[in-house]
């Protein structure tokens, strides 16, 4: 097949364009055979997303939908939907229909009615706690099944009241009622996913909202034929579920660029003056406010906003500064472009200054020329609509599917380990068996060396950059390293990793001072690009066997907190390492290990790694 | 209430769209059973898509019977003479 042939994310978009928002499913219907004729082999992986569908009722008429929804951001999904009624089996069977599609995102749809026959299963109904437990008992163990044998991100939709109770004023007082079923299977489901690498809860409920519950489904095919949600609410989760297939498939927006004048703030800043722009504490100004609230939550979670302008720079940076009002400070922006530039040219130098596709980042602007100017240039660029409407901005922000970042921050999986190592020996080993599973299919080999003339200036470069994975963020610069090797002082460890899929180089430093009774880890780190693939496992390891080889009995480290270093909190204590009164970490070498982990194959010689 | 030729129109619009067929091709005579595209889950929807687009509510013996394009115009166009 020649590249000329290949379709791009227009072809798709300009079908999608053919059904506007609250269009009936008919439209959705004849438009996803559109998509259907275009050849299946004209369609670049580039642009696909696998998406396996799982649940308790019709969700047939749901795939039209979800796959025109996706060809609006620019995607082509490939989709499964497993057979009726068996959500469950197929996910508790590594051999079923789910695990063989190998999807980026699954998505579990098990509503509430589900709940509601368990309950009634005896009249009068059974109380919570079994019914609860009927459901997510099994549900989890084929979530535990998928941890090993499935591929991708797991998102589980929330259970929602679908109507009005007949439990009466006196149901809040009850744990027996309907309301407490499904109020109580969504606490257990949110705390048990929240323990879990890779799942999502999906806010069935949020979406019910948006559309109303009176809108969100349809009783009369719900009753034909297990068809349960209305058209309107296919259209509202189906918007959802993009966001998740394009955050699997690594297609998020990763930077936000802003406008200013009457996007940040109502009114031109260069003819109203930093008095007079609209920002602050009342109409219009509040309008501005909260949209500057949404977009630094947006921030928290690791996307980047940067700023393109047309403006003097230095009355901007006075706003940034000093404006009371402005939330969004120098602080926040990764790049800002503020000039009297064209806007494509200054996008592409923001693109190039964060080293960020421009496929990955997105323009919110106020001005439909600028828009269309920007798209124009830069077809690749996500551009929005945003709302004529200054006071929806706030509200519009949070609709953009791209916006959805899977990445925890540290913070939070700090805690999720922490719950994790007081969970039961069992369910801790499932989880370890798991990740090694996934190790082993990375096919890792790694190459650690003594530091030589070639690798000199990598290793100085990385103990120079290293942030995240680095015990000690001690930076030793050349004629240092030079000096204490010859002098015998140290021994500086240079690891070289490669898997299945590429080359990460060298990517792993440490330096032992190696004493009679014990060696020290003076520095050890990692690149970020080879974090969480076991690989610091290895270098530890064979520092303990070089030690004890030499007859040393223990292996000692330090800690040093800088603040970025947290993902490497854990590591000390992990393998084996306690930590003595002096402050310094002790682990003894009477005692195996630290151990090498048996999927990583030890290779020496660069062409090996190659 | 809705003109006829009007109702007419629609109505082929929305099975096309629902069965995948050109507005020319959803002639009176496509049924159930003539068109391997009408199977039974998009036959509920298509019943439900009709309903929502006239505001009508089909009974159970409806249902069943609006198998052909014939019978969904003369079932609406009774229904909706009715509301007349």
């Amino acid at each position: 097949m020649s590249p000329e042939s290949e379709i791009d994310s227009s072809t798709l978009q300009r079908i999608a364009a053919g059904v506007e928002a609250g269009q009936p499913w008919s439209a959705y219907q004849s438009a996803a055979r559109a998509l259907d004729r275009i050849p299946i082999e004209t369609v670049p992986q580039r642009l696909r997303a696998r998406v396996a569908l799982l649940g308790s009722f019709t969700l047939d008429p749901f795939l039209p939908v979800l796959r025109v929804e996706a060809a609006r951001a620019g995607l082509w999904l490939d989709t499964y939907l497993a057979p009726y009624g068996q959500f469950l089996s197929e996910l508790i069977d590594p051999g079923s229909g789910l695990y063989q599609f190998q999807p980026n995102v699954t998505f579990i749809a098990a509503d509430a009615d589900v709940l509601w026959n368990q309950r009634w299963a005896e009249c009068p109904p059974i109380k919570s706690e079994p019914v609860v437990g009927g459901l997510l008992t099994p549900l989890f163990s084929g979530l535990d099944v998928f941890d090993r044998a499935g591929s991708g991100i797991v998102v589980v939709n929330d259970f929602v009241l679908p109507r009005r109770s007949t439990e009466g004023v006196n149901a809040f007082r009850s744990k027996g009622t309907f309301a407490h079923t499904v109020a109580h299977a969504n606490k257990h489901l949110r705390l048990r996913l929240s323990l879990r690498d890779n799942t999502f809860l999906f806010p069935l409920a949020d979406a019910v909202t948006q559309v109303g519950r009176n809108h969100a489904f349809n009783w009369r095919t719900h009753y034909r034929g297990h068809v349960t949600w209305s058209d309107t609410l296919m259209g509202a989760v189906a918007e959802r579920y993009v966001g998740f297939a394009l955050a699997a498939i690594g297609k998020s927006t990763k930077c936000i660029v802003l406008d200013l004048d009457n996007t940040l703030w109502g009114g031109v800043l260069g003819e109203d003056g930093p008095s007079g722009i609209a920002l602050g504490a009342q109409w219009p100004g509040s309008e501005f406010v909260d949209f500057q609230r949404e977009l630094l939550d947006l921030q928290r979670q690791g996307i980047l906003l940067a700023l393109c302008s047309k403006n003097n720079e230095h009355e901007v940076l006075e706003v940034l500064r000093d404006h009371p009002s402005m939330l969004i400070r120098e602080a926040h922006l990764a790049a800002y472009r503020i000039n009297w530039e064209d806007k494509a040219s200054n996008i592409r130098a923001l693109a190039g200054e964060l080293n960020i596709g421009l496929d990955h980042m997105l323009l919110i602007d106020d001005s439909a020329h600028e828009r269309a100017w920007v798209s124009q240039q830069i077809p690749e660029l996500r551009v929005p609509e945003l709302p004529a409407d200054s006071s929806q901005y706030a509200n519009w922000v949070g609709s953009l599917p791209s916006l959805i970042v899977l990445q925890q921050t540290a913070e939070d999986s700090q805690r999720t380990r922490q719950y994790q190592e007081s969970r039961s020996r069992e369910e801790y080993r499932g989880s370890m068996d798991s990740v090694e599973s996934f190790l082993r299919a990375l096919g890792l080999k790694v190459d650690i060396a003594l530091v030589d003339d070639e690798s000199m200036s990598r290793v100085v470069q990385l103990l120079a950059k290293t942030n995240q994975f680095n015990l000690t963020t001690r930076r030793h610069d050349e004629a240092t390293i030079r000096r204490r090797t010859a002098a015998g002082e140290w021994r500086v460890y240079a690891m070289r990793v490669t898997d299945r899929f590429g080359d990460f180089g060298l990517t792993g430093i440490a330096i032992a001072e190696p004493g009679a009774e014990a060696w020290h880890v003076e520095s050890f780190l990692m690149s970020c690009r080879v974090i969480g693939k076991s690989v610091e496992s290895a270098l530890l390891a064979r520092i303990g066997d070089e030690a004890r080889a030499a007859g040393a009995g223990v292996l000692t480290a330090d800690f040093v907190d800088s603040g970025r270093n947290q993902v490497a909190t854990t590591f000390l204590p992990a393998h084996g390492f306690t930590l003595a009164a002096d402050g310094r970490w002790v682990r003894s070498l009477q005692t195996p290990g630290p151990e090498w982990p048996d999927w990583i194959e030890a290779v020496t010689g660069k062409e090996a790694v190659r | 209430m809705t003109d006829r030729t009007q109702m007419t129109a629609r109505v082929r619009e929305i099975v096309g769209q629902v069965l995948d067929l050109p507005v020319a091709q959803v002639a009176d005579e496509l049924s159930a059973g003539s068109s391997s595209a009408w199977t039974s889950l998009n036959h509920l929807m298509l019943v439900s898509q009709l309903e929502n687009e006239f505001g009508v509510v089909f009974t159970n013996q409806e249902v069943r019977a609006l198998s052909s394009v014939r019978a969904i115009l003369e079932t609406l166009g009774r229904r909706l003479d009715s509301v007349a």
